[in-house]
């Protein structure tokens, strides 16, 4: 069961460069009453400042920067095409807007309207279709056919998946001491790019994986050992963790993450209140999934002895007229 | 006309003395669309991040300090006494705290419920009256009458306003080339702590304020050359600028502040909506005035040349609950 080698330490350290000075780099901030109500010092990586409004626009930039440099053609004549459930649309649009190139996204139906709105807003297409696993293959194949664009998975490119582990390199820059780092899983691209990054450079470090219970397909993979998915996706809050965990990031994470902890729909909703009412940090629901699981009890009963965590808050890309759905407990 | 002159360059300064290590020196902030709809470079002050949620904390950690330090008695004989709508009674019961003092806070009964739960759960004593000045002179005086406390006026008191000064130096060492400065004005300690340190050191700097249009008091005596007043209370959603400019404000505000700009609740609502969605930080209704106002017309029309602009975020104590009913437009 040997992890797949086409994302290495090597290949996050290209695409640090590649980003250097088109990324932000984003600050890591503290907060004391969340150390006090998780009984350990908390260092949040604020990845909703992240240009687009998520960590998804580094594995964007990665992959069309290096796309534009292999490919003969000028930029204006590439297209490239991705599914996303918004934020990797997000921040595909952005790094597709930059390099001069033509982008695609086919989104579920029941994305959030402010990302439909912003890669609108940064001249990608938009093609919607049903929130299945099938029904977006389908679609995605039928602009591909249309177009000739270039697919650019979110949850299987290594150049992606390199892009999103440069977050793991800079949180061992700006945290001098920590036990343990806490990702939001979806597609896992983030998790698995920056266990590579944790597990080469210093090993005895955790990594866990952060997950809403009712799209808890990461974590059933990772206890029974196969990848598991769901046909139909779950339906949590945290409308980014939606998607099942793709091919490649679980050779990583089977060989690299050391737990996930699955948190309910009223622990994120909490988790959100706090962040938004302690730190004064916009974040979507899948941002704060890292927070309400440091704040678990299985966290407690299982990484109890974790005494310093990173958490990533993966993007603040929200509706804010959802907000009083956010907030019903 | 000379201004009073107990708030002068040198308190200021050791207002930052006594601060250092005590207060977040916050990050200054910018944005790529708020430049653009602005049409200059906008560099934001983010105390919103400061501790108790605004800025309020300076003003409120220099006089009691200094309380502390001049009076014989030890700090848990010494009890203090403020009104306020509510940001200035959360700081200073946050700061009597640290310093072991008690404080008592006097609020109108429709202040903010956050900001009420915030004050009791520093462990303050929290006195409700009506919206109206007569009524909290008087509750205020019952409160001094009762307890002994001493009275700290969060409008008038020098030690606060140099305190809410160290914001003028710390703006002068984070923004090169600065043109002018944008704040929220409602008793006007801020503006007036701020206009000392910035037209003491750089006077070409431009200082002004920002008001709602509902509640434009200050904006109303720059025009008359006198301190004007509302008998009760207006009621705009920046409900920290339903109060009226101290006296001792005034007297610095005259002679410093270049300019008052008013906006309307649906400018300020609609800020509030930009700094949440493309800034993704919580910011209350009255932080967000100054930012409503360098996008507006008036403001293109009147801050002729000015290039670079430091707007502060004042503070984001706000509800998250109330936000759709405040986002109403």
């Amino acid at each position: 069961m040997d992890a797949n080698n086409i994302v290495t330490l090597e290949t996050v350290q290209k695409a640090a460069s590649t980003l250097s000075g088109n990324v932000v780099i984003t600050p890591v901030q503290t907060c004391n009453t969340l150390d006090l109500l998780s009984g350990r010092r908390l260092y949040f990586k604020c990845e909703n400042f992240q240009k687009s409004g998520s960590f998804k626009f580094r594995g964007a930039f990665n992959a069309v920067s290096r796309l534009v440099s292999l490919n003969g053609a000028t930029p204006h004549q590439l297209q490239v095409v991705a599914s996303s459930t918004g934020n990797y649309g997000c921040g595909l649009a952005m790094a597709a807007q930059l390099h001069g190139v033509t982008a695609h996204v086919v989104m579920p139906t029941n994305s959030p309207v402010c990302k439909k709105r912003t890669l609108l807003s940064y001249g990608a297409s938009l093609t919607q279709c049903e929130p299945a696993a099938q029904d977006i293959a389908q679609t995605m194949k039928q602009v591909q056919d249309a177009t000739g664009a270039v697919f650019l998975s979110g949850s299987e490119h290594p150049d992606v998946i390199a892009g999103h582990g440069t977050m793991g390199l800079e949180i061992l820059q700006q945290v001098p001491n920590f036990d343990a780092i806490v990702v939001p899983v979806g597609t896992g691209a983030m998790l698995s790019g920056v266990s590579v990054v944790i597990k080469s450079l210093c090993p005895e470090i955790r990594v866990y994986g952060a997950e809403p219970e009712v799209a808890n397909d990461a974590a059933r993979s990772l206890s029974s050992g196969e990848r598991c998915t769901f046909p139909r996706f779950p339906q949590s809050i945290a409308d980014g963790l939606n998607g099942n965990i793709g091919v490649v990031p679980w050779t990583y994470i089977r060989g690299n993450a050391d737990d996930i902890f699955t948190v309910s729909e009223d622990e994120i909703k909490n988790a959100m209140r706090l962040v938004w009412e302690r730190m004064k940090i916009v974040v979507e629901p899948s941002a704060v999934v890292g927070v309400a699981a440091v704040l678990s009890d299985s966290f407690k009963a299982r990484a109890g002895e974790c005494k310093n965590v990173a958490v990533i808050l993966s993007g603040g890309n929200m509706d804010l007229d959802k907000m009083p759905e956010y907030l019903q407990m | 006309m000379d201004a009073n002159n107990s708030v002068t360059l040198k308190t200021v300064q050791k207002a930052a003395d006594t601060l250092s290590g005590h207060v977040i020196t916050t990050q200054v902030q910018t944005d790529e669309t708020l430049d653009s709809l602005s049409g200059r470079r906008l560099f934001f002050k983010c105390e919103n991040l400061q501790k108790s949620g605004s800025f309020k904390f300076r003003g409120a950690y220099n006089a009691v300090s200094r309380l502390v330090s001049s009076n014989g008695r030890t700090p848990h004989q010494l009890q203090v006494v403020a009104s306020s709508t509510g940001n200035y009674a959360c700081a200073l019961a946050m700061v009597a705290k640290v310093h072991g003092v008690t404080a008592h806070a006097v609020m109108p009964n429709n202040s903010p419920e956050c900001k009420k739960r915030t004050v009791l759960s520093h462990g303050a004593n929290l006195t409700l009256c009506e919206p109206a000045a007569q009524d909290i002179t008087r509750t205020v005086k019952q409160v001094q009458n009762a307890t002994g406390a001493v009275f700290i006026s969060g409008a008038d008191h020098p030690d606060v306003i140099a305190g809410h000064g160290t914001m003028g130096l710390e703006l002068l060492r984070q923004v090169p080339n600065l043109d002018a400065v944008v704040m929220p004005v409602g008793t006007g300690g801020m503006l007036a702590g701020v206009s000392v340190a910035i037209k003491s050191t750089c006077p070409e700097i431009r200082v002004y304020g920002a008001e709602p249009e509902v509640a434009n008091g200050a904006a109303m005596s720059l025009n008359r050359g006198e301190r004007f007043t509302f008998s009760r209370f207006p009621q705009s959603i920046a409900d920290g600028l339903n109060v009226n400019i101290g006296a001792v404000p005034w007297t610095y505000i005259r002679s410093n502040v270049g300019d008052i700009f008013t906006v309307s609740e649906d400018e300020i609502k609609n800020a509030m909506r930009l700094v949440w969605e493309r800034m993704q930080f919580v910011v209350e209704p009255s932080g967000a005035v100054g930012v409503a106002a360098v996008l507006s017309d008036s403001f293109k029309a009147r801050a002729v040349g000015c290039r670079n602009v430091a707007v502060v975020l004042s503070g984001g104590n706000v509800d998250p609950d109330k936000l759709s009913e405040i986002l109403q437009m």
